[in-house]
């Protein structure tokens, strides 16, 4: 276990998850050849659904039981901007399938990775 | 000319009794090439070209080996596709985007120069064939030649800024380098064996027609060359055709235009030439002017005659008169002298002797004298009479000289009778002449030279006059005649020279006609023999493809030349025959194309061992991609099949249906990265995955981004591979009980997460996911049981048990496979 490089709920954690799920796509490391399509969705995942639960933080609500899903259209009425909330849905809605095994499909590309992390991107701009 | 196929022509030409037609070597002829038709047309046979004892060998045959790829399309550093040389099926599994297409259309640019998809659309498409990140750009494959050990490379480098076609090409073959592709006999296989099928040329294979459609599965035919003896007949029939038909036309023109020359020669060509039947010799003749029987060869006769006309010569007259005066005065003056009396005596003296000579001497008939007559009278009167003989002599000469003079008249004017007989026929008027002439021919009736010399005087110049105005006037009309007829003659030699030769050359035609027909039939023989066998084989693809589709394939057939040249496709709908293309969904015109195209990219004459495929299952459903598989391993059995896919239902299909066949995955990162690796049935990649990024938790020297992202990529790579063991179990266990494909997969696609994907794969029934827990509790033992609910919770795990939580995970899979 190297120190320091755990992945704690802190407060640049989904930046950090952010950079590394860019890192991934962006240095052709031959260790991750191959396996970064699905490693980068797994963190940019992660790092929407943490940004989510900081805006929940801020404004004092509980929102932890809910489905993803269902915090996202609340995420309309508390973000103050409709259209990155949409876009921020859809993204999770990517990005949570290439989390998930479906039948006959493939990894997501990188051009897809990236559009979906730049709403990412967005987000915790938005959140911080 | 392939000597195979000219024997078979040979066969079925002794078969049909055509050799002993005289337009059965035409036919052999035309084979050869049309200088021969040419040649046997002109007369005998041209000497045939020497058949070769051998035909050329079949070139050997070539796997691939590995495809390289640096700078080009979606692919930025070099990149290499290995692969097996050998018969096998491989599949190459990547996104759209990932860079895989790249590596067929790479293959594709090496060997022909181009690529299909980019070849007849705006040059938009191809301009993006670089690579944007990466500015050297080179292709190359490597290819296993049977009976070569050395491998074959061929390459194709591009200068930094050059354009798409400066590729410097290199081929190094078992022989040695060379600079081009038909060095290894490739160039024609290409096009008719073609083995890179691609998504883009199956979907518009059948769009584009008729025409095309039958072009590109006639061509493998070999049958090109009768094709060509065929249009060889064809242009030699149409040729002279032409010339027929042109020099009617010309003809026709022409006689308007004589209709207009007011000539009898030009009236008499018109005659010969507008009937059916042209009569050219006639047409020649009356060209060359002379021994026509027109009439408008004897006016010319009849003018030329008059205009020949010599009028009587002034200096002539002039002289005859004056040799008139001076006779007439000689004459006058020796009858005026003793000659005429010495004349007269030397009769008498004559008549004196004879009478003494008969009747001896005696008295003087004449005075009475007696003894007059004796011999020395008779000697005294014979010198006497050569006095005056000589003395007559003088006066006989006068007289002749007079009866010459006289005589002189009649040539001073000498008048052919002939042509003048005709002279109104041609519109001349002789009544001037023949008035002098009334007043010439007088001359006759004078006694008196004088007379004569004063009237010949003055007769001559009316006639030479009269003589002048009507050889002017036959001139004249000559001359006109001429200057209508002269021009046309022109355009009748170069009409008649045409029509000449186009009525020669249509002799032909009879003889090109049957040829034509016969060899169309024959060659329409020769079409449907060989493609049977490939029609066949196409149907029994199409009846593997076509699954559950209503639509029934029956026969296929090449029908038609020219431009009714089309694919006959016996389709049925649900038993009714239809309008076959138009019915069918694009995945069922895909199959179509498939069908009729892997015969032919796997004809035993195909130099090719490989065929690559990409995006055969674009538009298919999972049936039929089933289907597929099947028909890949068919092909593969003798070939090196390669696929191209954009996702994994064909891989899924190959797997459960235990179709031996290597895997490998594609993906591309940014900067054009790509990479190729192996691929494993999902579960085993996932897991590996997984292992490897576990394993990297503990390494300091490991990118930092992928070690600090262990407590979550690894479960949810866990997660997946789990996810999928299920969704294989219940594949297997459903499609082996006989359930549908589609069915089959919208069950699938309830179980959105992994519990309910394990409630399937252990029940059947994704709405008893809560006893999913408790069961694995049971059977699979806590641990796994534990290591499910945390993965399947997405719950952060410690670096430190990442490699734990793999080896667990995959144990549970293992457990999972297990099932019933």
């Amino acid at each position: 276990m190297v120190p320091g490089l755990e992945l704690r709920s802190g407060e640049d954690s989904p930046r950090a998850a952010l950079s590394m799920a860019r890192g991934l796509l962006a240095l052709a490391d031959p260790q991750t050849a191959g396996l970064w399509p699905r490693a980068s969705a797994f963190l940019g995942c992660r790092a929407m659904e943490a940004t989510v639960q900081r805006l929940w933080e801020r404004r004092a609500l509980d929102h932890r039981g809910c489905p993803m899903r269902i915090q996202l259209i609340f995420l309309r009425s508390y973000l103050g901007d409709a259209d990155l909330a949409g876009r921020a849905g859809h993204a999770w809605s990517a990005l949570s399938r290439a989390c998930h095994h479906h039948a006959y499909e493939l990894a997501p590309t990188a051009t897809e990775l990236q559009g979906w992390f730049s709403v990412v991107e967005s987000l915790i701009e938005k959140v911080d | 000319m392939d000597p195979g196929l000219r024997r078979i022509v040979v066969s079925r030409l002794e078969a049909d009794g055509a050799l002993a037609e005289r337009w059965g070597p035409l036919v052999l002829a035309a084979l050869e090439g049309r200088e021969h038709l040419e040649a046997q047309l002109k007369g005998g046979s041209a000497s045939p070209r020497p058949v070769e004892p051998h035909a050329s060998p079949a070139p050997p045959g070539a796997f691939l080996r590995s495809v390289s790829v640096e700078g080009f399309r979606g692919i930025g550093p070099a990149r290499t596709l290995e692969l097996t040389p050998g018969p096998g099926l491989t599949l190459v599994v990547g996104r759209n985007g990932s860079g895989k297409s790249s590596f067929a259309e790479a293959l594709e640019v090496l060997l022909t120069g181009e690529s299909l998809r980019w070849k007849d659309r705006a040059a938009v498409w191809r301009d993006g064939w670089r690579n944007l990140h990466h500015s050297t750009a080179l292709l190359s494959a490597t290819f296993l030649v049977e009976g070569e050990p050395r491998p074959c490379v061929v390459s194709r480098r591009w200068a930094d800024d050059a354009s798409f076609e400066l590729a410097e090409l290199a081929v190094d073959g078992d022989s040695g380098p060379h600079a081009d592709v038909d060095s290894l006999g490739w160039t024609s296989a290409l096009r008719t064996h073609r083995p890179f099928l691609s998504y883009n040329e199956l979907g518009s294979l059948l769009d584009e027609g008729p025409s095309k459609l039958y072009d590109a599965l006639s061509s493998i035919l070999g049958l090109e060359s009768l094709l060509e003896a065929q249009g060889a007949l064809q242009e030699a029939r149409k040729s002279r055709e032409k010339a027929l038909k042109d020099a009617t036309e010309a003809r026709d023109r022409l006689v308007v235009r004589l209709r207009d020359v007011d000539d009898a020669r030009a009236r008499d060509v018109v005659a010969a030439i507008e009937g059916k039947k042209w009569d050219l010799d006639a047409v020649e003749a009356i060209l060359g002017g002379a021994g026509s029987s027109g009439t408008g060869a004897v006016e010319t006769e009849v003018l030329r005659g008059i205009a020949g006309l010599e009028p009587p010569d002034p200096a002539a007259v002039a002289d005859a008169v004056n040799e008139m005066r001076q006779a007439a005065g000689a004459l006058e003056a020796a009858n005026r002298t003793a000659a005429a009396r010495s004349r007269d005596a030397a009769k008498l003296l004559e008549a004196a002797v004879a009478f003494h000579d008969a009747h001896g001497d005696g008295d003087c008939p004449v005075c009475g004298r007696e003894h007059a007559l004796d011999r020395a009278w008779n000697k005294r009167q014979r010198s006497a009479l050569t006095r005056l003989r000589e003395a007559a002599r003088e006066a006989d000469a006068a007289n002749e000289r007079a009866e010459v003079a006289r005589q002189r008249w009649e040539d001073l004017a000498i008048l052919k009778g002939e042509s003048l007989k005709h002279a109104a026929e041609v519109g001349l008027d002789l009544s001037e002449l023949v008035e002098a002439l009334g007043v010439w021919v007088q001359a006759r009736a004078i006694e008196d030279l004088e007379d004569l010399a004063r009237h010949v005087e003055t007769a001559s110049r009316p006639l030479r006059e009269a003589v002048v105005r009507l050889r002017d006037a036959a001139r004249a009309e000559l001359d006109r005649k001429d200057d209508a007829w002269r021009p046309v003659t022109a355009e009748i030699g170069s009409w008649l020279a045409a029509a000449q030769d186009a009525v020669r050359r249509a002799a032909d035609l009879e003889l090109l006609k049957p040829a034509e027909a016969w060899l169309k039939k024959a060659a329409a023989g020769m079409r449907d023999d060989r493609f049977g066998p490939i029609a066949e084989k196409a149907a029994g693809i199409w009846e593997r493809l076509r699954q559950q589709s209503h639509v029934e394939l029956g026969q296929i057939q090449l029908t038609g030349d020219g431009t009714r040249r089309r694919v006959v496709l016996d389709v049925t709908v649900d038993g009714v025959a239809g309008a076959a293309l138009g019915v069918m969904s694009q995945g069922e015109l895909h199959s179509l194309a498939l069908s009729l195209f892997v015969p032919r990219a796997t004809l035993p004459e195909s130099p090719f061992r490989f065929i690559v495929i990409d995006d055969p299952v674009q538009s298919m459903d999972p049936a039929r991609v089933d289907g597929l598989a099947r028909v890949l391993e068919t092909a593969s059995k003798d070939r090196q099949v390669v696929v191209f896919t954009h996702d994994d239902r064909l891989p899924e299909a190959v797997r459960r249906l235990d179709i031996a066949a290597e895997i490998l995955e594609v993906t591309r990162r940014e900067g054009s990265v790509v990479e190729l690796r192996r691929s494993l049935d999902p579960v085993g990649r996932y897991l590996e995955d997984a292992l490897a990024v576990a394993g990297t938790a503990g390494l300091p020297s490991a990118a930092a981004a992928l070690a600090s992202s262990a407590a979550h990529v690894v479960p949810g790579l866990c997660r997946l591979a789990l996810e999928a063991v299920c969704m294989e179990v219940v594949r297997r266990r459903r499609l082996t009980r006989g359930e549908a494909h589609a069915e089959v997969e919208r069950s699938l696609n309830e179980a959105t997460d992994l519990t309910r994907a394990a409630a399937l794969a252990l029940y059947d029934d994704v709405g008893r996911s809560e006893e999913v827990l408790k069961r694995l509790k049971g059977e699979a033992g806590a641990p796994l049981a534990e290591t499910f609910r945390r993965v399947a919770e997405n719950a952060e795990i410690a670096p430190n048990e990442a490699v734990d939580v793999v080896r667990l995970s995959s144990k549970l899979t293992a457990w999972f496979r297990g099932l019933n």
